[in-house]
């Protein structure tokens, strides 16, 4: 381990993969709910809300992780106080438990979700950003915290590098963002309005400039690539990222009773927004090619590959077909945005931090040698059984937009008759994600902790 | 390109997009109001509601939540007041295959949330959503006086036939073969409650006897 540093981001990795396999879990226990609504003791809202805050968290705790590492590396010394960094650790933790139980309190006797100074106790009833408000005010503490240790560890060497810079900014912006999310309107169009502020700006916004900040990284660290064009090619990514982006907002004001000339900004903006995701393909791949031979970590480099391949596919191709609003008028609501939330999510986020994961763990461990077999096997059990989830939900969603927006018949009817072989089909391609993230669970814990034999014998017979 | 130019064209390109956005947030904050209706003391009560059970948690509204369940954007508009107040405090004592538990909503915190869902119904949602264009197609055909008074009524709302209408009341391809007895159905739609225990259907009694008995007739022909 080069700096004690590190540790901190072990910390945060262990946390969000451990949360991943919750989330996974407790995904597949939704996926079921839609064939037996009752199936478990917890309602389909609560363990949807567990399932996408786990997912959230998570992937919040690994960027931290990320970030942690990437400064020290960057800035070539350790954080600037590494207490304060343990502090914020176990803090968010401690605050993320203490929001779950309330969430579950909360499932098993929706009376409990009391008013107390103007704002629920335990759910906000607000999707995705159900945290309660006193919740709320502790993730914000966390991340000043988490920004302030981050931007003083460079401020200590003053090593103003490229990916640093887009990598805080991003952060900062999604600090930013989160605080749009954080008051109380009477109407709901407002209330939406301002909502997707906070939901748009930081998946399409902030955490794509967090996502091409890792990619330049992890370009660099595996291939040892030009620090100077990869920083050129990141800027044009993110300078992209945010054109098509910002504006491409617009996409979620068509139809919540916002003014007309949002259909112009939306589809014109957010039909762009494919653009930077196919850039960042090009560029993992222009730099792959012109360094090819020279990977050690071959692993880590198919992760990095994927992530900006599922980047553009999942939320690049799957966006784009449903953003023009002359279809999205049909199909807004349906389960065609829950296959585009699915595979863009899985693609651009999930991959992202699982590739930092592979990048740095070896490094941080100081393992030279790794068994990267179970690498590669976690990731095809997750990627077959997420294009067949999204698949299905895409059927499901096709389906849905014919038979209830065209020819007009129940919700229900759709949902319970038609579409069930839809849902028992997501359920079984869940379990085959849930032993690939499993997977990825055990190899995070066995890198660079296996002995040696073990570890060449596994590499011969890969 | 040099790396300071993509820099540059990153850093202000960003800022310009992001006034431009601030911008267009200011002057949709002022339209707003003009396209929804006036926010009541009541209807701002059913949006707390909302928020305190998480509905979101398995609907949608405006098309945005979580797809488990029906939109709420239009459901006061075709269905029945009374219906929905005895949905909401108990779902499965009038609907027993309802995927909705009983959450403990209250008489009142269900009309507060009803008043709220008429307040979204109201809001100009540029066409959203939109009319099955299908079922609009096969309505608009020649039918019996009894089809045209199940049209104008918009029984659809509720019951289905065929496949086609809502799943809230009990399908009715089959009711003539359940309920041969004309008589019977007009009785039934005077007053629910008085053939079948603990209806939450509305009572059609403001129809006219010439508009009930065609309705009737055309019912017991669907067997």
């Amino acid at each position: 381990m080069r700096y004690q540093s590190h540790k901190i981001a072990l910390n945060f990795y262990t946390a969000a993969v451990l949360l991943f396999l919750v989330q996974v879990a407790v995904g597949i226990i939704a996926a079921l709910q839609f064939i037996w609504p009752d199936f478990f003791i917890l309602n389909f809202n609560t363990i949807r809300t567990l399932h996408i805050n786990a997912l959230v968290v998570w992937l919040l705790l690994g960027m931290m992780g990320a970030t942690y590492y990437v400064v020290t590396e960057e800035s070539e010394t350790e954080l600037w106080s590494i207490p304060l960094a343990q502090f914020q650790f176990w803090a968010t933790v401690l605050a993320v438990g203490a929001v779950v139980v309330g969430y579950i309190v909360m499932g098993l006797n929706p009376q409990a979700n009391m008013e107390v100074f103007g704002t629920r106790l335990l759910n906000e009833g607000r999707e995705y950003i159900e945290a309660p408000r006193w919740a709320d005010i502790l993730i914000v503490v966390s991340v000043l915290l988490f920004l302030f240790n981050s931007l003083m560890t460079v401020l200590k060497t003053k090593k103003f590098t490229a990916v640093q810079g887009v990598l805080l900014g991003g952060l900062t912006f999604l600090a930013l963002m989160y605080i749009p999310g954080m008051f109380y309107t009477k109407s709901m169009v407002k209330d939406q309005f301002w909502w997707w502020w906070v939901v748009h700006l930081w998946v399409e916004g902030s955490w794509e400039l967090i996502a091409a900040a890792l990619l330049a990284f992890m370009l660099h660290k595996l291939l040892g690539a030009d620090v100077k064009v990869l920083a050129k090619w990141m800027y044009i990514e993110t300078g992209l990222v945010l054109f098509t982006g910002i504006l491409g907002l617009g996409h979620h004001y068509y139809w919540i009773g916002t003014p007309e000339y949002w259909l112009w900004v939306g589809g014109i903006f957010s039909s762009l927004e494919p653009i930077p995701l196919l850039v960042m393909v090009w560029d993992a791949f222009r730099t792959t090619r012109e360094t090819r031979g020279v990977v050690q970590n071959k692993v880590g480099l198919y992760y990095t590959v994927a992530h900006a391949i599922f980047n553009f596919v999942g939320a690049g191709l799957w966006g784009v077909v449903h953003t023009i609003p002359q279809v999205n008028k049909w199909t807004h609501g349906t389960q065609i945005t829950t296959a585009h939330g699915h595979l863009a999510f899985y693609g651009a986020y999930v991959l992202l931090i699982l590739s930092m994961m592979y990048v740095t763990l070896p490094l941080i461990r100081g393992a030279k040698d790794f068994n990267q077999s179970r690498g590669y096997q976690a990731f095809w059990w997750m990627t077959i059984s997420m294009v067949f989830i999204v698949i299905t939900i895409t059927g499901a969603g096709m389906v849905q937009a014919y038979l209830e927006r065209l020819l007009g018949l129940d919700y229900v009817t759709v949902k319970a008759d038609y579409n069930l072989w839809f849902w028992i089909f997501r359920a079984i391609f869940g379990v085959g994600f849930l032993i690939g993230a499993a997977i990825i669970v055990k190899d995070y814990f066995t890198i660079g902790k296996e002995k040696a034999a073990a570890v060449s014998g596994a590499a011969e017979r890969a | 390109m040099s790396t300071n130019a993509a820099k540059n064209l990153f850093i202000y390109g960003s800022l310009l997009c992001f006034i431009v956005l601030v911008v267009l947030t200011i002057d949709t904050m002022g339209k707003l109001d003009q396209r929804a209706p006036e926010i009541t003391e009541k209807v701002d009560a059913g949006k707390k509601v909302w928020h305190k059970y998480d509905c979101i948690g398995c609907h949608t509204i405006l098309g945005n939540g979580s797809y488990f369940a029906p939109d709420m954007t239009k459901t006061t508009e075709r269905k029945p007041k009374t219906y929905l107040i005895k949905f909401l405090i108990d779902p499965r004592s009038i609907k027993p295959d309802s995927a909705m538990p009983k959450l403990g909503i209250t008489e009142k915190e269900a009309d507060d949330l009803i008043e709220f869902l008429v307040w979204i119904s109201k809001v100009d949602t540029n066409g959203w959503p939109p009319k099955p264009i299908l079922a609009v197609a096969a309505t608009s055909r020649a039918a019996s006086p009894g089809q045209m008074i199940f049209q104008k009524y918009d029984c659809s709302a509720c019951h289905q036939i065929q496949g086609l209408g809502g799943a809230a009341g009990p399908e009715l391809t089959h009711a003539g073969s359940k309920q041969p007895d004309a008589e019977w159905h007009v009785r039934h739609l005077k007053d629910p409650a008085s053939t079948v225990k603990n209806s939450a259907m509305p009572d059609f009694a403001h129809l006219s006897n010439e508009e009930l008995n065609a309705l009737a007739e055309y019912l017991v022909t669907l067997k």
